[in-house]
Formats: structure tokens, C-alpha cells, sequence
């Protein structure tokens, strides 16, 4: 999915230096000609609706497709529970005391089964980025002390999944990480 | 004698932002190089340069921005030379304090110093309030400098006009030149943003003070952070839409540009927009009420479309087939709005929810945030720094082919490599990456590398730009 990103930022870089450039060179070669706009900040209602229309449809495709509404109308099967601290991740099937943090020493889901992480934080920031078994980021959420925040997902193939805190939380943020378990 | 006496201030912040331009990037190049391995620093080195250069990096392109505004709105109006001076120490003293908390006190939170990292203290104890401090020294200063500039719009210009409402109507009497309009948008926008920052630090130093018995709430502390974090850091780059509003015709021997309903409106409506984008920072919060985020999509493409509507496509029609006094000054101009709209591609990619979702903190966000600020309003304020020093201080431009090229290669070179690192899903703001991050040591290295190749450009740029500054400093009044 990101290399779909990248290849479209590129394509769409590509088509502006192109335009960029070709009017650059036709202003190299205009031999004294005059003829862009005496104003050039004239209307051109055309444009900024075409432009319009395409962030529209952008807009009215994607927003669906936020992670708010993922797998909103179902229920989850398996609930876990995420506590981020400075620097690491305490997780659990139960509901996690903020006073005396206890954990699960590994997370085992099933594919397919619906999960909700219930994250928070029990001092500063934090991110919650699962990244598959080949290293792609798939979901993230961020940890914020005093709030929870409820991630919905579906893991659809068996591996070894790595958390990676993606919120800048101190000096061993980088250091800052977990694995889960889904067969 | 007036005219001297803006002259030799802007003349210094000049010199003073182009020495801090240089010692920001090379702290950047540190960041890239620890990150290859060819180089080692601590950790704490290394979140200690990241603190510094960020907010080294905002704070010299808004006083760049606001240097160049002040000098062009004696154009129109009188502006206090006094506030612009004591903007400027303010600014010195802010930074002299900011580095002391950083490099001596080891103060490292970021420059969004997201509450409550800052009360977490891994570093000397004094580092927090003296880095809070800095902030407060900086924020008056400027706060004081864009009401000082707003004050003297509004001596002339009435409110209607200094907003150019009266274009709305079908033969206006009186015409707001696009520059004053832009000045004052971008300048009610920054004193707003600035204002947030006001209530931030009123918060701040209430629990700090409170010793426990007075706790904020973190996502309130959040959209405040970025509420003035994200506005201010694109309001600099209106500062420098408005210099080329006013620049750019003139250098290129063209007719001024000329405000029209159609200008009137987009800039009235941007400023609706700057104020509510700032929510896509907070999409990964799922708390934040989802309405907010949905604001948060929406006011980040319609700021696409006057920006895109209005500046791009003038740029474009005012240059197509029409012969154009070509110098440095208005090639970095040019290049600029090339190096902002691309930028502002990558940027709308990631204010997309469902793309944030797996772009957001990773290098995709430096990728696009330097796409717009090294090859966009960077440039913009080096086009204003090169016409005004070759205006005032004399001397003709060498090595310009020269720099124009160091810079591109260098920025598209480092860009690259950020954009390819978050397709890669690559953390930014990590100090060293794990090993299962294949390309990220190879990325840093050639990161670096063009980093380096931008910086020898800057260098260059800086010699002969300084020069001038100086000659300008040093005339008799």
C-alpha cells in the first residue's frame, strides 16, 4: 500500500516538474513576446473546480475508509488491553491496574478474529504501530495518559508481528517495542 | 535616513538567520549521519540536535518571513523600527536561552515538547523551565512585532479594506494591494496561533509550579501544541506567498499584480482553513471527536485549492510565454512554488485519514514537510535575501547557476530518501534503527550525502549574500 503512495506522489512530482518546466522553457524562447496576462490574478473559476471536484471524490472515498470506522458494526471477539510506559509495553487479556502494571508475557491471536487494543498511557505519549512480519506498518494508534484509545483489527495471516512506539517518548524511543503472536 | 535605518535591520536579520540556516542543517546532517552509522552519538546527542534544529528551523524562517514583511510594508505603511529591533532581541535571547537548555541543560522533548515529556525530566532540572522560558521570550517578541505590523495596517487601511472586502462589490473604490492582504491574513493567523501558545505556556507553568496539585489534560495540551505548532509553521510560508505577491512581477519586469474579487476571496477563505488543518495531526487519537477529524481532511484539501487556485496558477499564467527578466531572485521564486506544490502533494497524501493511518510518524512526514520548506519557502525568503541585498547593498551575483543547481540536486537528493524511508515504513525521530529496517542505514547515508551537497550550496548563497549585508550594516546613516 505505501509503494502505491510513494508511486503516485512520484507520478503526480513528475506531471508538475514537467508543467513546471515546460512554461519555464516557453518563457526562455518567448523572443519578447508579451503575451502571458497583464494581471495575472484573473479569474479562473474553472480550475479551482475541477481541482475541487477532484479532492471531492478523494475526500467522499476515503474518509469511509478511516480507522474510526473500521469493523464498527461487529463485535469484537478478543479485547486486549495496552498500557505504554517509558519504555516499554505492558499488554493483557484483563483490564491493566495503572498502580501495580501487569501483563501477559506474550499476546497469541487468531487470524481473522476481530480484536480491540484498548490503549493508553501510564506516563507520557506514546505510539502503538503494529508492523507485519515483513516489516510494513498495517495500523497504529497513539497511547495518551488519561484516555484510551480503541483500535479495531483483523490480522489475516499467521506471523510474528512487531509494536513500535511512533510517538517521540524520551531517550530509548527508539528501543521502545513488543511482538504479537497471531497463528 | 528611515530608510537606512530598515535597511540595516533587516540586513541583519539577514546575516543572523543564514548563520543559524547553517548551523540547523549541519545538526540535521549529524541526525542523518548517526542514523547511517558512519558516525556515532548518544542517543540523548541526538534528541538534544533534533530539539535544537526543529525549532532553530521554525523560528528563522518566521523571522525571515516577517523581516522581509516589515521591509516591504514600508512600502505602504510606517512601521515601528523600534518593535522590529526589539524583535530582534528578543529573538537573539530567546535562542541563546533555547540553546542553553538544549546543549548545556540536555533538554530534549522535540521541538512539539508534547506535554507531558517535558515534565519528565531526563535532563539537568533547570533545562524545562529555562526551555519554557525561551518560548516566552520568543513569543513576546513576536507577538509584539505582528501586533505592531497589524496596528500600522490598520492606521491606513480599514478593516474592510485591510481584508479587501470591498472587492466583493462590482466596482470597488479603492484597491488593497495583494500584498497588504496577504501580510494581514497571515498576520491575524500567526498573532491567533500565537495566542494558543500564550494559553499553553499559562498551563504549562501552572502544574509546574502547582508541584502536583494542578494536572492538565493531555489531549487538550495536544491540539493547543499543534494549534500553534502547525499554524505557525505554515503561516511562515504565506509570510513568503506574500513577498512573491509583491516580488515577483516587479523583478521580472511585469505589470504588479493586482487584487481582484477572485484573490480577495481564496486568501479570506485560507485563512478559515490554516486555523481548522491542524487537526491531522491528531488523527491517530482516536478520543478526538471524530468530527474534528473529518475538519481535519476537509480544511487540509480546501487549503489546496486558493493555494493551488490562485498562487500556483498565476505564477504559471504570468510566466508562460512571456519574457521574463530571469535573475537568481526570481528563479528561486519560481523554483520555490515548484519545490511548495509538490511538497503540498506529499502533505495531502498524509492529511488523508485512511493514508495517516500507515504514513503517519513515519519518514513520510519529514519528507514532506522539508519538500515544502527546503525547496519551497526556504527558497522564497533566500529570493527576497538576493534581491534585497543586490538592491541595497550592490555588487553583481556570482556563482548563481551554481547555487541554483547545489541546492536542487541536494534537496531532491535528501528528499528522496525520506520519501523512499516512510514507502519503507521507517520511524522517524529515532536516534538508530533496528537491524530489520534493511534500507534505513543506506537512506540516512545518501540523506546525508545530499543534505551536505544543499548545505555547500546554502554556503556558497551565504558568502556573497553576507557581504552585501554587511556593507549595508556598515554604511553611515
Amino acid at each position: 500500500m505505501q509503494y502505491s503512495i510513494l508511486m503516485l506522489f512520484f507520478v503526480l512530482a513528475a506531471l508538475l516538474v514537467g508543467i513546471f518546466l515546460y512554461v519555464f522553457l516557453s518563457s526562455r524562447q518567448s523572443n519578447g513576446q508579451l503575451t502571458g496576462m497583464a494581471n495575472a490574478l484573473q479569474k479562473r473559476f474553472w480550475f479551482v473546480l475541477i481541482l475541487f471536484s477532484i479532492l471531492a471524490i478523494f475526500a467522499s472515498v476515503t474518509i469511509p475508509k478511516s480507522p474510526y470506522f473500521l469493523f464498527s458494526g461487529e463485535q469484537p471477539s478478543k479485547v486486549v488491553y495496552v498500557a505504554a510506559r517509558q519504555f516499554y509495553y505492558v499488554m493483557s487479556y484483563q483490564a491493566i491496574d495503572p498502580a501495580s502494571p501487569t501483563g501477559e508475557s506474550s499476546i497469541e491471536l487468531n487470524t481473522n478474529e476481530l480484536v480491540e487494543f484498548r490503549v493508553t498511557s501510564l506516563d507520557v505519549n506514546h505510539g502503538f504501530a503494529i508492523y507485519s512480519p515483513h516489516n510494513e506498518l498495517i495500523a497504529q494508534t497513539q497511547a495518551m495518559p488519561g484516555y484510551v484509545n480503541r483500535l479495531r483489527w483483523k490480522f489475516s495471516e499467521p506471523g510474528l508481528y512487531t509494536v513500535y512506539c511512533l510517538e517521540y517518548c524520551g531517550m530509548a524511543h527508539q528501543a521502545m517495542k513488543t511482538t504479537i503472536t497471531v497463528k | 535616513m528611515e530608510t537606512t535605518r530598515f535597511n540595516k535591520i533587516t540586513s541583519l536579520w539577514i546575516i543572523t538567520v543564514l548563520v543559524l540556516f547553517v548551523v540547523a542543517i549541519t545538526l540535521g546532517i549529524i541526525m542523518r549521519l548517526n542514523q547511517s552509522e558512519l558516525i556515532t552519538v548518544s542517543p540523548i546527542t541526538f534528541y538534544t540536535d533534533m530539539t535544537v534544529h526543529g525549532l532553530t528551523m521554525i523560528g528563522i524562517w518566521f523571522v525571515a518571513g516577517m523581516a522581509a514583511v516589515n521591509f516591504i510594508m514600508e512600502r505602504y505603511v510606517k512601521t515601528s523600527h523600534g518593535v522590529n529591533v526589539f524583535a530582534y532581541v528578543m529573538t537573539v535571547v530567546g535562542v541563546l536561552l533555547l540553546w542553553a537548555s538544549t546543549f548545556f541543560g540536555r533538554f530534549h522533548a522535540g521541538w512539539t515538547f508534547l506535554y507531558p515529556l517535558p515534565f519528565k525530566v531526563m535532563w539537568k532540572s533547570w533545562a524545562t523551565p529555562t526551555f519554557y522560558f525561551s518560548l516566552a521570550v520568543l513569543g513576546v517578541g513576536w507577538l509584539v512585532w505582528c501586533l505592531s505590523l497589524v496596528s500600522s495596517l490598520l492606521k491606513k487601511y480599514s478593516l474592510k479594506e485591510v481584508f479587501a472586502w470591498q472587492h466583493f462589490s462590482k466596482n470597488p473604490k479603492t484597491e488593497t494591494p495583494p500584498f497588504v492582504l496577504i501580510a494581514m491574513i497571515s498576520l491575524v493567523g500567526i498573532i491567533t496561533c500565537l495566542l494558543a501558545a500564550v494559553i499553553l505556556l499559562v498551563l504549562t507553568f501552572a502544574e509546574y509550579y502547582s508541584k502536583g496539585s494542578f494536572v492538565n489534560d493531555a489531549l487538550l495540551m495536544k491540539n493547543l501544541t499543534y494549534f500553534f505548532g502547525h499554524t505557525i509553521a505554515n503561516e511562515m510560508l504565506y509570510l513568503g506567498l506574500a513577498i512573491l505577491y509583491e516580488l515577483f512581477s516587479e523583478i521580472s519586469g511585469r505589470p504588479k499584480w493586482k487584487t481582484t474579487w477572485y484573490v480577495a476571496l481564496a486568501w479570506n477563505f485560507t485563512l478559515i482553513f490554516i486555523l481548522t488543518a491542524f487537526f491531522h495531526h491528531l488523527y491517530m487519537d482516536f478520543v478526538q471527536p471524530e468530527g474534528f477529524q473529518i475538519i481535519g481532511q476537509i480544511a487540509s484539501y480546501s487549503a489546496s485549492l486558493p493555494a493551488a487556485g490562485v498562487t500556483v496558477f498565476s505564477v504559471i499564467v504570468a510566466v508562460y510565454r512571456t519574457k521574463i527578466n530571469w535573475s537568481l531572485a526570481n528563479l528561486l521564486f519560481f523554483l520555490g512554488v515548484t519545490g511548495w506544490v509538490i511538497g503540498g502533494i506529499g502533505a495531502v497524501i498524509d492529511a488523508t485519514i485512511s493514508n495517516n493511518f500507515i504514513l503517519h510518524n513515519t519518514l513520510w512526514v519529514p519528507a514532506h514537510f522539508h519538500t515544502y520548506n527546503a525547496l519551497g519557502n526556504v527558497l522564497f525568503s533566500l529570493a527576497f535575501f538576493q534581491w534585497f541585498s543586490a538592491k541595497y547593498g550592490g555588487g553583481s551575483q556570482r556563482w548563481s547557476k551554481v547555487v541554483l543547481w547545489l541546492l536542487l540536486i541536494g534537496g531532491i537528493g535528501f528528499l528522496t530518501a525520506f520519501y523512499i524511508g516512510g514507502a519503507d515504513s521507517i520511524p522517524r525521530r529515532y536516534s538508530s534503527y533496528p537491524e530489520v529496517f534493511a534500507t534505513a542505514k543506506t537512506l540516512a547515508a545518501f540523506g546525508a550525502l545530499f543534505a551536505t551537497v544543499y548545505l555547500s550550496g546554502v554556503l556558497v548563497f551565504f558568502v556573497n549574500i553576507s557581504k552585501r549585508c554587511l556593507k549595508i550594516l556598515l554604511q553611515r546613516s
